[in-house]
């Protein structure tokens, strides 16, 4: 048990007490300006304090305004999962509360996991349209959260095509996954084709703070639902984090690697082609 | 992580929770206080049984089972622990969350940019793709159970 980061608490203090000190000061901001609603066609853009403080995070880092360095950069992902812990204690009790929804949607739960799989169906023709090769692999088997790109960097390599689509796609969401999601969500709600609870069960993706910014989106437009829509978000969530890398090692790789080698020949043409085309263009030009 | 800088970080969360509690939703301190201990209690206690058992299974699953046990219907303080955690707003936990993500990105924000479309756009259909799977998958199923 000897491998830990700090010597004792207090040196973690000594590193870590401008994080606090950010961290607290951004709530006071972030809250203190509160939910916005941006009304958007039929619909709203609902903006959570969450946001606010996820960029004002950003703009301190080492490559924007330097108020924190690269050594804090590297301890604040490791206080993530400490400030999500009380978020998912809550999301519990309101399972345990509404345990009887939990139970009656028991066989959707568990079959929703493979709904998962619908990433590399929608996202796998199109980084293949894009001119993708082997990096949509990594790119689209899944939606790219830590444990996966764990997973895809120790099954090809961190220096693989894979490994650098898994990258991408996991700095993207780390961008614009939180903001994206709660707008995704209250879109597709709009449509009316489903019903607030599979809303729910589809939040819990497998990524703490994406699915924490879907529910509380739902939330907002389904007050009277609230409860056991976090409910089975939390029942969906916990599932995902049990079953996800198996999920992925048994399903979404081999369908990754199946639709590669039926697809890559005619769209991977198609990309290719425009791409020379492309070139010759500029060739033409010069 | 001891113990001892769990507890710690768990205590900030709670302090950062009660502020947003307090300012976003004009919750006084001493009104959040036993929700905050039920939720930081929860989570201690997961981090515990995170390290006992020796299953791979990450901490907040362990969270997600032991806060659902504490209010299920043969809990003994079911009652005591929904009517505490109510009175915690459902998003006054998630600004920390917020805040701690946003920096540990904040190093990631070049590579963002040099991205291109390309890969933003692949990320939005991964993310898009994922969410309506599952959604389509619950619904199906739900009707044919006739939860909904």
């Amino acid at each position: 048990m000897g491998d830990y980061v700090y010597p004792s608490l207090k040196s973690r203090i000594k590193t870590e007490y401008k994080i606090y000190i950010l961290a607290l000061l951004f709530i006071a901001v972030a809250d203190s300006i509160g939910q916005i609603q941006i009304p958007l066609g039929p619909g709203k853009f609902i903006l959570f304090p969450i946001f606010y403080s996820l960029i004002l995070g950003i703009l301190s880092g080492p490559q924007v305004t330097k108020v924190i360095q690269s050594k804090q950069v590297k301890a604040a992902s490791k206080l993530v999962i400490v400030a999500i812990c009380p978020f998912i204690a809550k999301l519990g009790i309101n399972a345990g509360a509404s345990l009887e929804i939990v139970l009656s949607a028991g066989p959707a739960l568990l079959l929703q996991e493979f709904g998962n799989l619908g990433t590399i169906l929608l996202a796998m023709p199109l980084a293949l349209l894009l001119g993708l090769k082997r990096e949509s692999v990594g790119a689209t088997h899944s939606i790219n959260r830590e444990s996966n790109l764990a997973l895809i960097t120790d099954m090809f390599g961190p220096d693989s095509p894979e490994a650098r689509g898994s990258l991408s796609i996991y700095i993207v969401g780390g961008m614009v996954g939180t903001i994206y999601f709660g707008f995704m969500v209250s879109v597709i709600a709009l449509f009316g084709i489903f019903h607030p609870y599979a809303l729910g069960m589809a939040s819990g993706v497998g990524a703490g703070i994406m699915m924490a910014s879907a529910t509380a989106s739902l939330a907002e437009i389904y007050p009277a639902m609230a409860d056991q829509i976090s409910a089975l978000a939390s029942a969906s969530e916990t599932i995902s984090g049990i079953d996800g890398i198996y999920m992925t090692i048994f399903f979404g790789i081999p369908l990754c690697n199946f639709l590669y080698r039926k697809l890559e020949p005619k769209l991977g043409r198609i990309a290719d082609r425009r791409i020379e085309k492309r070139a010759k263009g500029k060739e033409d030009r010069s | 992580m001891r113990y001892v800088e769990w507890t710690f970080l768990f205590i900030l969360s709670g302090i950062g929770i009660a502020l947003a509690n307090f300012v976003g939703f004009d919750v006084g301190f001493m009104e959040s206080l036993p929700g905050i201990g039920v939720l930081l209690l929860i989570s201690i206690l997961g981090v515990v049984v995170h390290k006992l058992v020796p299953l791979q299974l990450p901490i907040v699953a362990y969270v997600s089972l032991i806060g659902l046990l504490a209010a299920c219907p043969i809990s003994p303080a079911r009652d005591f622990v929904i009517e505490a955690a109510g009175k915690i707003n459902f998003t006054a936990p998630l600004t920390m969350v917020g805040a701690y993500a946003g920096m540990s990105i904040s190093g990631q924000i070049k590579s963002f940019l040099k991205q291109g479309w390309k890969m933003i756009l692949i990320g939005v259909f991964v993310m898009t793709g994922t969410f309506l799977g599952s959604a389509i998958i619950a619904q199906v199923v739900m009707k044919i159970t006739g939860t909904i």
